[in-house]
């Protein structure tokens, strides 16, 4: 141990004097990210909100494609790639964009843009103790070489990510230069990690790491971006004795499932709740889901189901079920977080709706939810949330979408509807709804008589008259401007 | 008192249920506290006590206000639902009453609420005498006091209760706010007559009267006057920070029925429809009921199992009138040439009293009468005052029922799963299942339960295999445990699992620990809960 950290101080000490000499192979390796950034507004969901601009620092790959942050990027409508020094100027398109890992590759739309940029190579994986800097570009093309310090590497979330992945705390001081901080973090003119927070106060940054940047760019290179895998468990820790003797878990180790979802990776394979996992792919887990990581040490199973594997890899359990001890196989997908009712974040994605009379109907999705602000589980309407946040465990049919009434547009036809809002829409003229699209097909077919709308909620049922609907036509669309009466 | 923002904070902020429910007004109850007074209150008070007087020009009614108006000057104690086995911490306030018919005394049910210790005193008679609580209503905000010293009624006459007065005519408001310790007089007129929430219930909305005058802490359960009549009770406002000159009585239908309910020797509770309803305002709507557009009915779009209307309504039955009186397609009837919501009319009634209602069903004219009763299933969201905190205690896991009480002291920390059985028990009639859903609210440190820390909050589904519905279950339920007992959550939360062996140890040394005398207090005493409707047999 003692001899590591000596040797890594020593490639430290043999980094600080390579700068003077490597500027050049510096400003070779680094391009200012311009996006305009416009997201859609879900509460009015056919229009989008103000554009705004965001500048970070893209890292030149070998082989002419840029890395980004997908928080740079998304919900964009134009990127652009600007020369550090020069005023030049190329647009982009983004080839792969990961925001659960928050990671985007991004390609010049002009392919000698980057010419006689000779690009980064991918540096080793950090530690904690271990030192590196994060580069700014200064106004004229400068570089800042700021000197950083990494705290912590751990299993830790990402702004766009429910379950965690690797992730490096780091300490530095930074000048504020551009409107993100998106910055590359360097060791010996090598890459290893990108920042993609930074706290102003206490000078602590978040980092993505470069097993996670190679993950990304291993899967995003071979044409087809699938993203990480995931387990689709949830699990609790088996410390408590008590608990070990109620699962008849071995003498030690092992974490305990306490939810398995039927479609992903543990549930194909076929892994039950109740079970006690006991070792995936050979790593031996203890008693809090920690492994023994050959870099980092103790660490989380998160990173051991969702860093290391790709989707498509053979995974294997070993776990004991009512005392004995069995093991089971699989393949790592994405199922478990791909193939649900009501996607949890979604970016780069135009709401759907449906206007029928003045009746706004949306399907429910994690973006609307958060439309509602930080306090979103308390100010938006309750069965929405409760749909969004216990979808599991009430087992929502993946394949069907929740469409809900979200707001009513007055008009003559709408009398007496005007304060309705958040209602999941449950039957149509007596059939089942599965999303925006069937609702929209039986709606055109209604030519005549009444269209009845049946909710899960008080009031249980609404009625339109199916004449007065078809004579209203777009004149609802007209009097409130909407550009489209649906998006489907 | 100052507090920091430099407002001086009136009365009692109740519960915080309104935070809860996201009213966003903050409401005060107008009892004086003892130790809130300050010279620069005390000034302006008297100041505006000066005014009000001077204004007042009705000798008789002053002098029957002096000779009836009384001090009520109350010690009370408050439980602590997060420990729920402490007597609670005592404080003293001050509000107002007055004498009425059968030398009993009015006021505001949250001016006794809790009371240790009543004394009442008249402007006339500087002894204070012991009171005692008659009856009390806590959904309507009022009680009866009576006093034994038949000395006290002396020189007493009894103000008369009178009608709703008209908008704009004045009041005069009598009582003992802040400011001073004699009788004050402020004056007003009769800003607006509509419905509106009871804060000490905070369940409960009913008639009430808004009036500008200055109403202030000290002046709950005192009389507001019109000519020689009460027309209503003061008893709550909004703090300075949120509105001026914005104060609350509790009109004379309501006081009237209080004091007829209260004939028979007990106070028994509001009753209610129990179902939701629709406005049938829409034309499209109307025709798919086959209703002609003449403006009438409403429709029934809820009922609540359980409750007055359960078997005799069903969804989608257009309510065209009740007790006569046509529903308009917005909900009201005309009472009293005012219009008014239609449940106004349920309102006046009692328990046992029937509503008759004309109901549109498939396309004919039905004649229904509804034997009305309270809604019990929704007792949850009742603040509760008398009685002492239900709980159980095991191998320091501490289960307490899901309360409004508890909810209040829960607010920051309760996660979503709590919350939502909370704010959702009474519209997806949770009840049936579950009358009262018990909560695992805390673990009281101890060598047994290291390893359970953090898993507090949760609702509680199952204990040895057993349903649990209510606090009742509980008890029974850790009995049936063997060598272990499981305890099993809603959601995907690990079960906690103890040693029973363990656990009789651990006890004892536990209550010693947090000065704990019973392990247990689940008597429901007079509250009735939901029933339920799940099968009897599963929960054994």
């Amino acid at each position: 141990m003692k001899n590591l950290i000596r040797l890594g101080t020593a490639t430290l000490l043999m980094g600080s004097w390579l700068w003077a000499a490597s500027i050049d192979e510096s400003r070779g390796s680094l391009v200012r990210v311009r996006a305009s950034i416009q997201p859609y507004d879900q509460f009015r969901p056919w229009q989008k909100k103000a554009p705004f601009g965001l500048n970070g620092t893209g890292v030149v790959l070998p082989g002419g494609k840029v890395l980004a942050t997908a928080a740079l990027v998304e919900n964009r409508t134009e990127v652009g790639l600007e020369r550090p020094g020069s005023a030049e100027k190329c647009a982009a398109e983004v080839e792969a964009i990961d925001y659960e890992a928050n990671l985007a590759l991004l390609r010049p739309t002009d392919t000698k843009f980057l010419l006689g940029f000779a690009g980064v190579k991918m540096g080793p994986a950090l530690r904690a103790g271990d030192t590196a800097q994060v580069w700014q570009l200064d106004k004229n093309g400068e570089m800042l070489r700021n000197q950083a310090e990494v705290l912590s590497a751990g299993v830790g979330r990402y702004p766009a990510d429910e379950a965690g992945f690797l992730l490096y705390g780091v300490r530095v001081s930074l000048p504020k230069r551009d409107d993100s901080y998106t910055l590359p973090m360097m060791r010996d003119g090598m890459l290893v990690g990108m920042m993609m927070g930074y706290d102003r106060d206490s000078q602590e940054g978040t980092v993505i790491p470069v097993p996670m940047i190679e993950h990304f760019l291993k899967d995003a290179l071979n044409g087809k971006y699938e993203g990480f895998p995931t387990l689709g468990v949830s699990w609790t820790s088996l410390r408590d004795p008590n608990l070990r003797e109620e699962f008849r878990a071995p003498k030690s180790g092992g974490i305990l499932l306490t939810r398995v979802n039927a479609r992903g990776t543990a549930g194909r394979a076929g892994l039950k709740e109740g079970d006690v996992l006991l070792s995936v792919d050979g790593f031996v887990l203890d008693e809090d889901g920690n492994y023994q990581d050959s870099l980092y040490g103790p660490t989380s199973v998160g990173n051991l189901i969702r860093t290391r594997p790709i989707v498509g890899s053979p995974a294997k359990f070993h776990f004991s079920r009512d005392g004995k001890e069995m093991d089971l196989t699989g393949t790592y997908d994405r199922r478990a977080r791909d193939e649900i009712a009501i996607p949890t974040l979604q970016f780069d994605v135009a709401p759907r709706y449906v206007v029928i009379g003045g009746l706004v109907f949306q399907e429910l999705t994690g973006a609307y939810l958060q439309e509602w602000g930080d306090k979103w589980s308390e100010r938006a309407p309750q069965r929405l949330v409760q749909l969004f946040s216990f979808q599991q465990e009430m087992n929502l049919d993946p394949t069907k979408k929740i469409v809900f009434l979200s707001q009513v547009l007055p008009s003559s036809i709408t009398m007496g509807y005007l304060q309705l809002s958040g209602l999941v829409l449950s039957k149509f003229n007596g059939q089942e709804i599965d999303g925006l699209k069937s609702l929209a097909l039986l709606a055109d077919g209604a030519k005549e008589g009444n269209l009845v709308f049946e909710f899960t909620d008080n009031p249980g049922r609404i009625v339109l008259d199916a004449a007065e609907v078809k004579a209203m036509g777009d004149k609802i669309g007209k009097d409130y401007g909407l550009p489209a009466l649906r998006r489907l | 008192m100052i507090t920091s923002s430099g407002i001086p904070r009136f009365g009692r902020v109740s519960s915080g249920k309104e935070d809860w429910q996201k009213i966003g007004l903050v409401w005060v109850l107008f009892m004086v506290k003892d130790d809130w007074m300050t010279f620069w209150i005390k000034l302006f008070t008297l100041a505006m006590m000066g005014l009000g007087l001077a204004g007042c020009g009705r000798d008789e009614q002053l002098r029957e206000a002096r000779r009836n108006v009384v001090m009520v000057e109350v010690t009370s104690q408050t439980w602590d639902y997060r420990l729920p086995w402490n007597p609670g911490t005592v404080s003293s306030a001050r509000g107002a009453g007055f004498v009425i018919e059968g030398k009993r005394i009015l006021t505001n049910a949250h001016v006794i609420s809790g009371a240790r210790n009543i004394t009442v005193q008249r402007e006339a008679d500087p002894r204070k005498y012991p009171g005692k609580v008659l009856y009390v209503a806590h959904d309507c905000d009022l009680a009866l006091l009576e006093v034994e010293d038949p000395e006290f009624f002396k020189g007493t006459t009894v103000l008369p209760i009178g009608d709703i007065p008209e908008l704009e005519s004045v009041v005069s408001v009598y009582g003992f706010p802040i400011g001073g310790d004699r009788l004050s007089v402020t004056r007003g007129v009769v800003s607006r007559i509509d419905y509106n929430s009871y804060t000490h219930s905070g369940r409960e909305s009913h008639l009430a009267i808004q009036i500008d005058a200055a109403i202030n802490p000290g002046n709950s359960g005192g009389p507001v006057m019109q000519d020689d009549k009460v027309v209503g009770v003061a008893f709550q406002g909004f703090r300075g920070d949120v509105a001026q000159n914005v104060g609350y009585m509790i009109p004379t239908p309501v006081i009237r029925r209080f004091l007829k309910d209260v004939e028979d020797g007990h106070y028994d509770h509001y009753v209610d429809i129990a179902i939701r309803w629709m406005t049938l305002e829409n034309h499209a709507m109307r025709k798919y009921l086959k209703r002609p557009d003449d403006g009438l009915g409403v429709v029934v779009t809820d009922i609540f199992s359980e409750g007055s209307s359960d078997g005799v309504l069903k969804n989608g039955d257009v309510l065209l009138s009740i007790d006569g009186h046509p529903i308009e397609s917005d909900g009201s009837v005309r009472l009293e040439g005012q219009p008014v919501q239609m449940e106004e009319i349920v309102e006046r009634k009692f328990a046992g009293d029937t509503v008759s209602l004309e109901v549109w069903r498939q396309e004919k004219l039905e004649k229904l009468s509804l034997t009305l009763r309270p809604a019990e299933m929704f007792s949850m969201y009742e603040s509760l005052y008398e009685e002492a905190p239900r709980y159980v205690l095991y191998g320091g896991l501490v289960f307490q029922p899901l309360t409004a009480n508890l909810m209040a002291v829960l607010m920051g920390s309760a996660d979503l799963r709590l919350r939502q059985t909370y704010s959702m028990f009474g519209q997806d009639q949770l009840y049936r299942e579950t009358p009262e859903p018990v909560v695992l609210t805390s673990i009281l440190p101890d060598p047994l339960n290291v390893y359970l820390r953090g898993i507090a909050g949760q609702v509680v589904r199952e204990i040895n295999g057993r349903k649990i519905r209510t606090l009742a279950d509980v008890l029974p339920a850790l009995e049936a445990g063997k060598e272990r007992t499981v305890i099993l959550f809603q959601g995907d939360q690990r079960p906690a699992v103890l040693k029973n062996r363990e656990v009789d140890k651990a006890t004892p040394r536990l209550m010693a620990q947090y000065g704990i005398a019973e392990a247990s207090r689940t008597d429901l005493g007079n509250r009735r809960l939901a029933k339920g409707s799940f099968q009897k047999a599963d929960s054994k």
